[in-house]
């Protein structure tokens, strides 16, 4: 089976250190005022006078296996990598217009100032793949609220929670777009509805749904007539010449 | 009257072949491109072809990029070089005699498809109307081919820009900019595939197509698909030959015999 990188988190222990999000602007290089990663909270309400507790929930891009980033990118610049599971970018396809970052129902996408180009959690990839090492986010967690591998290799530790805790690990999704995240948390985790539903801009989706089928139709009518003048040359080629003496 | 009548120079051949090269490599380094095959034309293959061709993706968009580049400059070029020109190509093209034209746009079609014997057989009359340097169904194609050109090329240079000057607040445009070029690069192809066919397959206009090498057409080709034309032409012969022949008179010069235009 192709391997399917994930992370699992256990947002109970998350004590909202931001660390995650320091080891990742790091090792990362990103610019200043953009995170690929977050930690959100729930909400509390000031008003009550029980006791209650503030919840955090880690979080970053979910690497979905039907990923609408994907479908709102014209060329694939951004395309899901079917070796190892991950949404990724290329760069050097990729010339930042911005129709994924509206298409991610998590808002896991930005575009960077400096670069020009959208960039977002790939995992560590290079880190991962040149040094073996975990992404920053995970190997750098205090309390180790986020387990990261390969969910579809039986030896690995994230195969191995994901099973022990399939009777109460959910996905976050919005209702409106199920994109199936490879990011799981226990059940316990909250909030749980800030996902927005996918928005493709209007181009991208009039290319899709209309303009493709479209074109198609204006190139088969081209076509059409191509034959039809031609089949008419072909087939009265011997009468034309017969009539060029009256014309 | 020579047999033979200047109808293209040297210039607007290069350009025409140029444009024709550009537009071959442009259109399938950017079919290559639209790697999300649900908005490419041709499907899934197609880009994988490419790619493979290429060497990846990146190595398409590079060289579409240089190619586009030197598709607007070669055009900027000409434009520099042969102002005059060009504003003829763009008066004659855009003039339409509404009346004669748009009869014309509506039989031809017929005539090249059902032929004249099932027209009569309709009763249709077979008679079309006459055309002048291009007729109608070139300049139906003419017209928003040079539209839609600068179109895709101002469009081209905003997607260009995008990942080099422009910053976030621009992604609207450069989003409306990929769906504009996609449109408008589709409807002209689906012209163009028309203008091939009438170019290089049609027999009737074979001469034509044989100028676009050589710049000349035969003056009987003139006469039957030009007329409007070879009447200017005939007219400035005359005017020219009636003032020159007063100066023959004097300097015993010849008259020129070809009817350059555009």
């Amino acid at each position: 089976m192709k391997p399917q990188y994930a992370m699992i988190v256990d947002s109970s222990k998350c004590i909202d250190c931001k660390a995650c999000l320091a080891a990742c602007k790091q090792v990362n290089n990103l610019p200043q005022d953009h995170w690929r990663n977050w930690i959100k909270h729930s909400e509390t309400d000031p008003q009550s006078t029980k006791a209650h507790l503030m919840h955090f929930q880690p979080g970053g891009c979910m690497h979905c296996n039907t990923p609408t980033c994907v479908e709102a990118c014209p060329t694939r610049a951004t395309y899901k990598d079917e070796s190892d599971g991950t949404v990724k970018i290329d760069y050097g396809l990729c010339i930042g217009c911005g129709s994924c970052i509206p298409a991610c129902p998590y808002g896991a996408r930005y575009r960077n100032p400096v670069t020009r180009k959208v960039d977002k959690c790939d995992f560590c990839d290079f880190w991962r793949n040149n040094f073996g090492l975990e992404p920053a986010c995970v190997s750098t967690c205090p309390t180790k609220a986020r387990i990261f591998g390969d969910i579809h290799d039986p030896k690995s530790r994230a195969y191995q929670v994901l099973r022990e805790n399939s009777d109460r690990v959910i996905r976050i999704s919005n209702p409106q777009t199920e994109t199936k995240p490879n990011m799981f948390y226990l059940k316990n985790t909250a909030p749980k509805d800030w996902p927005q539903p996918a928005r493709s801009p209007d181009p991208i989706k009039a290319m899709l749904c209309c303009l493709t089928p479209g074109l198609q139709g204006i190139f088969g009518l081209s076509i059409l007539g191509v034959l039809a003048m031609w089949g008419k040359q072909i087939f009265t080629r011997s009468e034309e010449k017969q009539e060029d003496g009256e014309s | 009257m020579n047999n033979k009548i200047l109808r293209h120079n040297t210039s607007d051949i290069i350009l025409h072949w140029f444009n024709a090269l550009c537009w071959f490599l442009l259109l399938i380094t950017g079919l290559g491109l639209l790697g999300n095959h649900r908005i490419n034309p041709l499907g899934k293959w197609f880009p994988a072809m490419m790619e493979s061709l290429c060497g990846g993706a990146e190595c398409l968009l590079t060289v579409h990029e240089i190619i586009g580049l030197i598709w607007i400059g070669g055009f900027l070029l000409y434009f520099l070089l042969n102002f005059q020109s060009a504003l003829g190509f763009l008066r004659e093209i855009f003039t339409i005699h509404p009346r004669r034209d748009l009869t014309w746009m509506l039989k031809k079609p017929l005539q090249l498809t059902l032929g004249n014997k099932t027209m009569r057989r309709l009763g249709l009359n077979t008679q079309l109307p006459p055309q002048g340097f291009y007729n109608m169904g070139q300049k139906a194609f003419a017209q928003p081919a040079v539209i839609l050109g600068v179109i895709i090329a101002i469009t081209g240079i905003i997607m260009f820009l995008s990942d080099k000057v422009l910053t976030a607040e621009y992604t609207t445009l450069v989003v409306w900019s990929i769906g504009i070029h996609y449109v408008a690069v589709g409807l002209v192809t689906a012209g163009l595939i028309i203008h091939i066919f009438m170019a290089a397959i049609n027999i009737e206009e074979r001469p034509a197509f044989y100028s676009m090498f050589s710049g000349y057409v035969p003056v009987e080709h003139v006469r039957q698909h030009n007329p409007l034309w070879y009447e200017e032409i005939a007219q400035e012969e005359q005017d020219q030959s009636s003032t020159l022949n007063t100066q023959d008179a004097k300097l015993g010069m010849q008259a020129p015999t070809t009817g350059d235009r555009i």
